[in-house]
């Protein structure tokens, strides 16, 4: 028990490390660069627009303060929540934000679950049955979904089953002038795709991880054991080897929740999905840096939580951490 | 110190040679690169017009323009050629820098350890757990978009995988015969580390060599798709991005967006199945010398 919460605390203190150490790359990164950095701390609009407002903004914020004096304002600040102001909006960062961030949740959340889900079947098939063909067939499939930009595949999936199919909307997270059930369907079916394209992705980062998991745990002695016991090969796949292989994912899920977030963000701008994804893009495209800030540390926020979560989820599973010797 | 070190040498080469029997999907691989490379070079030869030249826009591919024009009628085919030089460009410098970041902190962390070694694999931690392609946006965004950039921001982001695989085989070699028989004829740690060790890691870093550029490849693309790649280069990335914001892909002319899509995925496909290929024949030797 003692050594399952020492490790936690471990994972903990390094997760907080990350964090501060993001939170003081978000302070520095906009320092560092070549220009006048309160084009980047308020955003290009805000800034060739009214220098006036600029003047009582630096005095505001405390830009002419010493660099120290900024830093720890700047915590304070993150302390009580406040990401600052978008000007490309006209509202603060985090009320932007945690509006959008809900639409992101809403594509991510099953694509996640539904992409391990087809990844664990289908990499523990192809590692068990490795070298037949049908492990070059999955394997092959999964390689070219791996080689393809996840947005692009987004496009070419409008193209196919939205523009020339018409089975899907083009765009957009809702009709909208709806209610309650037909509204809840009309944003399912919008989701359909971006959720497929999702699924597909995050299957093919499983996948990988999962084929190689069982072809290492099929080689240890205790399958041999099970096969000389005489066990069935079915069962041993599901009863011995699974089990065995299946640890490692948890981790793996966590830190592919990362990747799944940036592939959410491309593919939602192909969608026009109304998320974190076309956020960003618009403030890239207007250059609101404050936004992309707040952007930036919700979500990493979100995947150091996302992996403190696998690492209480695997404490609690794998034995070995549970009764000591924690690696 | 030279005996041992020519028979693990020996041994070294045999696997090398083994690993050359290339199995189809190295050879694939290989296949499909090497017609990108012929198109990288020549491409001023195999475009039909030069890719700047503007012209009328939004063409529909004819039997002078195969794939048409762009917005501002500018040949999309010859759009298309001259890409592949920037996306290989931008595939290999960047993984250069991914992998050579990578290997000196696997060099130094294996080899030195102790406190070293935790500073360097904290770091390494920590860098991969940020999420990357929001904070290449970032940075991206805050520099001004040029190639050079966009190659360093992903060469500084993605060498986290690298340092970890060879820390683990300089942590190997290290209690090898033939490093503790330079050690004891007095080899400097400098000489060990860049002579004997460095040498035996090469296996390893070039499997992750090949990968790096596949995700570097794919991570320009996301980066130009954004708005964040270099304006005045041709990338695959960029006649996406073009394809996108200016109208290509709501009016749906695929001959705009599904080449340079298909470009990028079979490249990258080119690399990925070396690097696969390379990993699967790995194991498959380290199972027969079990045996």
């Amino acid at each position: 028990m003692t050594e399952r919460t020492g490790y936690l605390a471990r994972q903990a203190l390094r997760y907080a490390i990350s964090l501060f150490i993001i939170v003081t790359l978000i302070f520095l990164i906009p320092r560092m660069m070549p220009g006048d950095p309160f084009i980047s701390l308020l955003g290009e609009e805000v800034y060739y627009r009214s220098p006036d407002l600029v003047e009582q903004l630096k005095t505001q914020y405390g830009l002419d303060q010493p660099l120290s004096e900024q830093y720890l304002s700047y915590l304070h600040n993150l302390m009580q929540g406040n990401l600052g102001y978008s000007f490309h909006y006209s509202q603060p960062v985090w009320d932007v934000i945690s509006y959008k961030m809900k639409w992101t949740i809403v594509l991510l959340i099953p694509s996640v679950i539904l992409g391990a889900i087809l990844g664990i079947v289908m990499g523990s098939l192809a590692g068990w049955q490795r070298g037949s063909g049908m492990d070059a067939w999955i394997t092959s499939l999964f390689l070219f979904i791996y080689s393809m930009p996840h947005y692009w595949l987004a496009m070419l999936f409008v193209l196919i089953f939205a523009f020339y199919l018409g089975l899907f909307p083009l765009s957009g997270i809702t009709a909208g002038g709806l209610e309650g059930v037909q509204k809840l369907r009309d944003v399912l079916w919008h989701m359909a795709l971006p959720v497929f394209v999702l699924t597909l992705f995050g299957a093919t980062y499983n996948f990988f991880i999962m084929r190689s998991s069982v072809v290492q745990v099929s080689g240890e002695g205790f399958v041999l054991t099970a096969r000389a016991k005489g066990l069935a090969e079915r069962e041993i796949l599901f009863r011995h080897v699974l089990r065995n292989a299946l640890l490692p994912l948890v981790t793996v899920i966590a830190l592919d929740f990362g990747f799944m977030v940036s592939g959410a963000l491309l593919v939602e701008i192909v969608f026009s999905w109304g998320g974190m994804g076309t956020l960003v893009y618009d403030a890239v495209l207007a250059r609101d840096y404050p936004l992309l800030h707040g952007s930036f540390l919700v979500i990493a926020c979100c995947v150091l939580a996302a992996n403190f979560l696998a690492d209480v989820l695997y404490a609690v599973l794998d034995p070995r951490i549970r009764g000591g010797n924690a690696a | 110190m030279s005996e041992f070190d020519d028979r693990f040498r020996a041994n070294f080469e045999l696997a090398r040679r083994s690993a050359r029997k290339a199995s189809w999907p190295v050879l694939i691989g290989l296949t499909l690169l090497s017609l990108f490379f012929l198109l990288a070079v020549f491409a001023p030869f195999i475009a039909p017009f030069d890719p700047w030249e503007p012209g009328r826009p939004f063409l529909l591919p004819s039997a002078e323009h195969p794939l048409g024009t762009n917005d501002i009628g500018q040949d999309i085919l010859s759009e298309l050629v001259y890409g592949t030089r920037i996306s290989l460009f931008v595939g290999f410098f960047a993984a250069f820098v991914s992998v050579a970041i990578g290997t000196l902190v696997g060099l130094f962390s294996g080899y030195l350890r102790g406190a070293a070694d935790e500073v360097l694999m904290g770091l390494t931690d920590i860098i991969l757990i940020i999420p990357a392609l929001p904070l290449m946006i970032i940075l991206a965004a805050h520099t001004s978009p040029n190639i050079w950039n966009i190659i360093i921001v992903i060469g500084a982001l993605w060498w986290t995988s690298t340092a970890r695989v060879v820390r683990s085989r300089v942590l190997q070699l290290r209690e090898m015969p033939f490093v503790e028989a330079a050690r004891g004829l007095g080899a400097g740690d400098a000489y060990i580390v860049f002579r004997h060790i460095l040498p035996n890691t090469l296996q390893v870093i070039s499997a992750k060599f090949i990968l790096a550029v596949a995700g570097a490849m794919l991570t320009e693309a996301s980066l130009s798709f954004l708005g964040l790649g270099d304006p005045l280069q041709k990338s695959w990335g960029m006649m996406l991005n073009y394809a996108f914001s200016r109208g290509g892909f709501i009016n749906g002319y695929w001959w705009w967006y599904m080449p340079p899509g298909i470009c990028i995925s079979l490249a990258v496909l080119s690399f990925v199945l070396m690097g696969f290929g390379l990993e699967e024949q790995d194991r498959r030797e380290l199972e027969t010398s079990k045996l």
